[in-house]
């Protein structure tokens, strides 16, 4: 079933092959265990108070009445906790919980840890608190045009500046003003990306367990549902000012995340200090509600294109203004400004690019990195100016595309070094599969075909915080049962890294996969990976794996080879056996050639470790966000009908060719990018992340803050989805391999405006295209003569239109 | 706790009822907060934890059992209401000899990803191949329908509900 | 999680038994069905009621059956039982469809056909947790002095969302009641009243323990057609319910349409069977019968989707049920 539209062949045995998952039989069969599912000896239930403002001043908590309430073991407010924090270390804005200002509706103000949820939901009742509203700053535009004469959202870090603005970045690569006034055709657009976000079906739940005794100072264990665990430890040290070495942190099994869970959250401080307040352990779990409040979703982004091509369709220059609405509070923040532009610059070569990105403050759930963190908005916004430009040069899209191919082994105009390159292997396999030729401008009016093209980082170049230390690493060990056992910090989120350091193991040391424990999740015992964000965790952690089963393979082989007195490099391991190559027929279970090992070498265990070469960048400010030692490519091809009488777009068919370096299990890769490509559908169609104004019952109020207002697709409404993989063989991946889980996202929605251009002649320049807006847009057609289907390529003169 | 100070509230009024539940074949006598829904008290009171919770009230099917055949939302169902009926949860599709064959599919496909919908999922495709041992892929989507799935996209779902299917028709 | 308040579940086997239990915790009580409406809104904090008396254990209100002219649906019969039902399905196929698209299946397993009669009104500024409503400052419907979607007015104008009220209505079927005060019969057309806060004729110590669907010798044909924007879970944003007395040679005797997700109750439209008798159901009688239509229906800001556009789509759904009916 696997579809492999580019493959190369190799001496593999295991990686390359669809392999079960460790844990799948777990999730299957309900033996696995996520944090809501565990339950500690007199466990105490804790619930948040939430704002009911969008933006006020505290002015005094009373928690008396709660505190008296039967069955309540502790309240905290913020005070208890008056340390800032923040995922990026230069923008700490955030406290635990709200100090002496709320910035959004449902901003957390104070919690409590009781016998059970019902009892501290009454507590929350009792809690009394007096706020002094202030003005919300609700559009982005409003907080951007503030003069400060009513109170900012956070403080300006200067005297006199804008204290609504997170962070503006304006970068410019060559000549773009000469380059556009030279280019021969320049499209101009305005593009809206609503907001979105992540929606895991698993809610964020947290245990904390601080024990006391036992010498100075305590110990706090932290069980949570984060794509993050290394982050949330340095976070609550830092935050709850314990000694890191006394912190630790486990991650369950995590019911979903896309970005979500990704930074620490107000629970997980607050089940801490409740229960180092309390003396017990104590659980909080969001209610569905709650995880629209914290959200940390997609930013809705306001952009503006110019993009200049030669009469002959190759891009000269692209210049873009962007603004980022950004919620309440920094999150990733800072990195989405540096991502709305600096990921644009591939696949396509463009000799001169600017981007002027600005992010502000509004008083509403802060937002972050969703699947595809700050290059899914501006990668809609370009790949429709490239259809736009295209039709003005008489191009086919693809063509253009490939027209436009920068190339591998090759250098961005923003100085990425750029490495394998299987962008137009995607495009071949997604023109063929899909019939394009055929159905381009050749379809009856209401039917439409649309292709774009997008890049996606493996990883990011630098951690979060500066240091020198690795970015991923491993501890195997082997022992004599034939057994290897696999110590792995990185974050299992659904997408299979526990696995993968398990299908590591078997190809290196020759073990079948039930021979393989990978012991995981739990900062006390595993090596520090940073996370499962920026799709790092293939490449680094792969790295990694391989690093360590290598050192331990020597180990093996040599002790084999001692033994049959031929070279070590003659023992190959594979299929549970140690085997001479010149003659397999001479061979050993893998189980005894471990035991030879260890009898030569003593007892069996190797760290592996992973970090980024460091010359990959340029060395402007700014340079080093949006490096990576490798990038995915990525091509789709959508077909959609438009019914013209109500606005349905029905999404038939996507084709997802990605170019992943290599598929190590080419069923997990398919998941990701059948995934990814439902998600961009779903972005595409139905979903946005909205708040009321002032003229619908209440400014900030989110809209729908629930499963069935927050439309997500149903088995019923999500097209056909066929994955091509693409396998470019990376020269630094792990076997090649590069990441999968977010770079298949980017053209879905892209693919589908510009199929409905092709159905309909209608440009949607704003997201969602839900059946109002379509029917609105058609409508506006309506009155300006009437839609109808564009014309065929080639069919068009080109003006140039030279001052 | 011992240094808290002096409650002054009255205490809860709290009613707690004794029920009967058949879960998996097994007749248990516990007792809940009268309260709960029958997802409160399979995952906290019977530690069948498997049944998930996602959306509070309904929406997204994770909680999805089986109740006399029929797939059911357990955080919609009054505890009480399940009793004298038959109830099967994710933990009772397996048997002594393994896993039900739309277990084993779900993992070969790779129709998990979180797993966390898959629980619910699964429950939803077994009542469905009880009633309709050949199901076409429409029939699948309709069945599932009411069991949101963030990760897969739904083909792979699909997938593993045909290939449980035929392995079942041929047993 | 959301919880639910704290209740005691009643759970009677007779009818009587039932209502008794209405009556003595009167005031402190409601019945429930299948739970899927109800309990989402306890968990919402909107009903916090000390009594729920279930209703699927009472056998007077279950069956489907033929009977003295009419088809029997008991009361909690569940809307698969009605969505898979031979004799739904024979007689009654709109009635059938309407109900096998209500929600998801998992919700049409528990959901019952007197659940959906009864179903209550919904509005985006209810339909919401407690602290939700605490911040918008409550509304009308519920612990508010202001309705958010007029604002102004005494006057609820929560849409009445339910599948197959309308289907009932154009085929003249009747709720049957039982309460203290004996047993009573409503036409499911006159069930209705425009209060968003208690839209029916319900009294609360009644029951609907049935519905009849009248069978005729020339039964009535009925169609349905419903707007929503995923094809399953969420609820209608416009349903359209016709039926149509014709000839064979569709000569129109007489025809009713009735429009849900506007306002409180069912709109039945108004004027269709003097533009229709004695003509032939074709496209330019369709497109008068839809414009008819438009020019009484008016969604409002009720919904979070576009009232424009859910306005819009009247007639294009009033054409598609229409159509169905040839």
């Amino acid at each position: 079933m696997i579809k492999r539209a580019h493959r190369v062949g190799s001496e593999l045995t295991v990686v390359g092959q669809p392999q079960r998952k460790i844990e799948g039989l777990a999730k299957s069969t309900g033996r696995a265990i996520y944090t809501d599912d565990l339950t500690l000896p007199g466990m105490l239930h804790g619930k948040i108070l939430r704002s009911p403002h969008p933006h006020a001043r505290i002015v005094s908590i009373d928690t008396t009445a709660a505190e008296a309430l039967e069955g309540v073991h502790a309240v905290v407010t913020g005070r208890d906790m008056p340390i800032t924090y923040g995922i990026i270390p230069w923008t700490p804005d955030e406290f635990p919980l709200c100090v002496d200002r709320v910035r959004y509706i449902g901003d957390g103000v104070a919690a409590v840890a009781a016998v059970d949820e019902d009892t501290a939901i009454r507590a929350l009742a009792e809690i009394r608190v007096e706020y002094e509203e202030l003005p919300p700053f609700l559009d982005p535009f409003d907080s951007l045009a503030a003069d400060g004469s009513t109170p900012w959202i956070h403080q300006p870090k200067k005297e006199g500046r804008n204290g609504n603005i997170t962070k503006h970045v304006h970068l410019e690569f060559g000549d773009v003003d000469g380059l556009m006034d030279g280019s021969d055709v320049v499209v101009e657009g305005e593009y809206h990306f609503e907001g979105t976000t992540h929606t895991p079906i698993e809610p964020h739940c947290a245990i904390g367990l601080f024990e006391s005794g036992g010498g100075p100072g305590g110990k706090l264990t932290v069980w949570s549902a984060t794509q993050v665990p290394h982050y949330l430890h340095r976070e609550l040290a830092r935050v709850l000012e314990i000694d890191p070495a006394r912190v630790r942190v486990v991650q369950p099994l995590v019911g979903g995340a896309f970005g979500g869970k990704s930074e620490p959250f107000d629970l997980e401080f607050c089940v801490a200090k409740l229960s180092m307040k309390a003396g017990r352990p104590v659980k909080i779990l969001y209610t569905r509600e709650e995880v629209f409040y914290a959200h940390r979703g997609r930013h809705p982004f306001h952009m503006r294109y110019r993009t200049g091509c030669r009469a002959d369709g190759r891009l000269r220059s692209v210049d873009a203004r962007i603004v980022l609405d950004g919620g309440a509070y920094a999150s990733f923040g800072l990195v989405t400004t540096y991502y709305s532009g600096q990921l644009l610059c591939a696949p396509y070569a463009m000799p001169a690019y600017r981007f002027d990105s600005t992010r502000v403050y509004t008083n509403k759930p802060a937002c972050g990195p969703k699947r595809g963190h700050g290059s899914v908005q501006p990668r809609f916004a370009f790949e429709v100016q490239m259809d736009k430009l295209a039709e003005r040069v008489g191009l086919d899209p693809i063509d253009m595309r490939r027209l436009n191919f920068i190339g591998e082994h090759t250098r961005t105009v923003n100085d990425l070094r750029v490495t394998s390159n299987g962008f137009l292997e995607c495009l071949d396999a997604v023109e063929r599969s899909s019939d394009w030729r055929e159905k381009f401008r050749k379809m009856p009016f209401g039917q439409g075909i649309g292709v774009a093209g997008s890049t996606y980082i493996s990883g990011t170049n630098y951690p979060i915080y500066p240091n020198d230390m690795p970015q991923s690493a491993v501890q195997m060990q082997i022992d004599r049962s034939g057994r290897v056992a696999v110590f792995s910090g990185a974050s299992e989120i659904g997408q299979g890294c526990d696995s993968l350091v398990a299908y590591i193991a078997c190809e290196e040391l020759g073990v079948p996969l039930d021979h393989v424990r990978v012991l995981r999740g739990d900062t006390d015992f595993t090596p520090v990976d940073l996370g499962a964000y920026s799709s790092r965790v293939t490449f680094m952690l792969g790295n990694a794996a391989i690093d360590a089963a290598r050192k331990l393979r020597k180990m093996v082989c040599e002790a084999v080879a001692a033994d049959w007195e031929v070279k070590p490099s003659e023992v190959l391991l594979a299929g549970g056996r140690a085997l001479w190559a010149p003659d397999t027929a001479r061979q050993m279970t893998v189980r005894e050639a471990f035991n030879l090992a260890e009898a030569r070498f003593g007892t069996l265990g190797a760290t592996g470790w992973y970090d980024t070469p460091k010359d990959v960048h340029g060395e402007y400010r700014g340079g080093t966000i949006g490096a990576s030692p490798a990038y995915s490519f990525t091509a789709h091809v959508a077909e959609v009908e438009v019914d013209v009488e109500t606005g349905f777009v029905d999404v038939k068919k996507i084709w997802i060719a990605h170019d992943c370096g290599r598929a190590l299990n080419p069923v997990l890769v398919e998941g990701q990018m059948e995934g990814s490509a439902y998600m961009g559908f779903a972005e595409a169609i139905m979903e946005e992340h909205v708040f009321k104004d002032a003229e619908h019952g209440r400014g900030g109020l989110h809209n729908a803050p629930s499963l069935l207002d927050y439309r997500i697709p149903t088995s019923l409404d999500t097209p056909e989805l066929e994955s091509l993989i693409v396998e470019s063989i990376d020269p630094e991946g792990p076997y090649g391999a590069k990441e999968a889980g977010e770079g298949p996202l980017h053209p879905s929605i892209p693919a589908i405006a510009n199929a409905i251009y092709d159905a309909v002649g209608v440009r949607l320049d704003r997201l969602p295209f839900s059946p109002p807006a379509v029917w609105r847009a058609l409508e506006a057609a309506a009155s300006s003569g009437g839609a109808r289907k564009p014309a065929a390529p080639g069919t068009v003169e080109v003006t140039a239109p030279r001052p | 706790m011992a240094h808290r100070a002096v409650t002054t509230s009255m205490p809860m009024p709290r009613a707690t009822d004794v029920v009967r539940l058949r879960v998996n074949g097994d007749l248990y006598e516990v007792g809940v907060p009268a309260h709960y829904t029958l997802l409160e008290a399979l995952r906290y009171e019977l530690l069948l934890t498997g049944s998930k919770q996602g959306c509070d009230k309904g929406d997204c099917g994770a909680c999805t059992v089986i109740i006399d055949g029929r797939a059911t939302l357990s955080c919609l169902t009054p505890v009480h209401e399940a009793e004298e009926r038959d109830v099967v949860t994710v933990e009772g599709l397996a048997s002594a000899d393994g896993p039900h064959p739309l277990q084993d599919e779900f993992d070969l496909k790779g129709a998990a990803q979180c797993g966390f919908c898959t629980p619910g999922i699964l429950c939803s495709a077994a009542a469905l191949l009880a009633r309709t041992p050949d199901p076409s892929r429409d029939e699948i989507r309709e069945a599932l329908a009411g069991n949101l799935c963030r990760c897969t996209g739904y083909t792979k779902i699909f997938e593993a509900v045909e290939g449980a299917a035929a392995r079942l028709r041929v047993e | 999680m959301l919880r639910l308040p704290e209740y005691r579940y009643h759970q009677p086997r007779a009818l009587a038994e039932a209502l008794s239990l209405l009556v003595e915790h009167q005031g402190d009580v409601m019945p429930v069905a299948g739970g899927t409406d109800l309990i989402p809104n306890m968990k919402h904090r909107l009903f916090e009621p000390g009594h729920l008396v279930a209703l699927k254990r009472v056998e007077e209100l279950k069956g489907i059956h033929e009977e003295n002219g009419h088809l029997r649906l008991g009361a909690t019969e569940t809307l698969t039982d009605v969505a898979e039902s031979r004799v739904v399905r024979g007689c009654f196929p709109a009635l059938a469809e309407a109900a096998g698209h209500v929600a998801g299946p998992q919700l049409r397993n528990m959901a019952t056909i007197g659940g959906n009669l009864c179903l209550e009104t919904r509005c985006t500024y209810y339909n919401q947790t407690a602290f939700w409503r605490q911040a918008l400052g409550y509304c009308l419907k519920k612990d508010g002095s202001i309705c958010h979607v007029t604002k102004v007015g005494r006057k609820c104008v929560a849409a009445h969302s339910a599948d197959t009220p309308p289907v009932l209505a154009v085929l003249d079927a009747v709720a049957v009641l039982e309460g203290p005060q004996g047993r009573r019969e409503v036409p499911v057309g006159d069930f209705f009243v425009a209060d968003g806060i208690a839209n029916t004729r319900r009294e609360p110590g009644e029951l609907v323990t049935e519905i009849r669907v009248p069978l005729g010798p020339r039964t009535r044909r009925a169609a349905y057609a419903k707007l929503r924007q995923r094809n399953s879970i969420d609820f209608p944003l416009l349903t359209v319910a016709v039926s149509a007395d014709m000839d064979r040679d569709l000569t129109v005797h007489e025809l009713k349409g009735v429009v849900t997700g506007l306002g409180a109750r069912p709109r039945e439209l108004a004027g269709w069977s003097e533009i229709a008798r004695g003509h032939v159901l074709d496209d330019d009688l369709i497109d008068a019968l839809a414009e008819r239509a438009l020019a009484q229906c008016h969604p409002l800001e009720n919904m979070i989707v576009d009232p424009e556009w859910r306005r819009a789509m009247v007639p294009v759904y009033i054409r598609k049920a229409l159509r169905r009916l040839f």
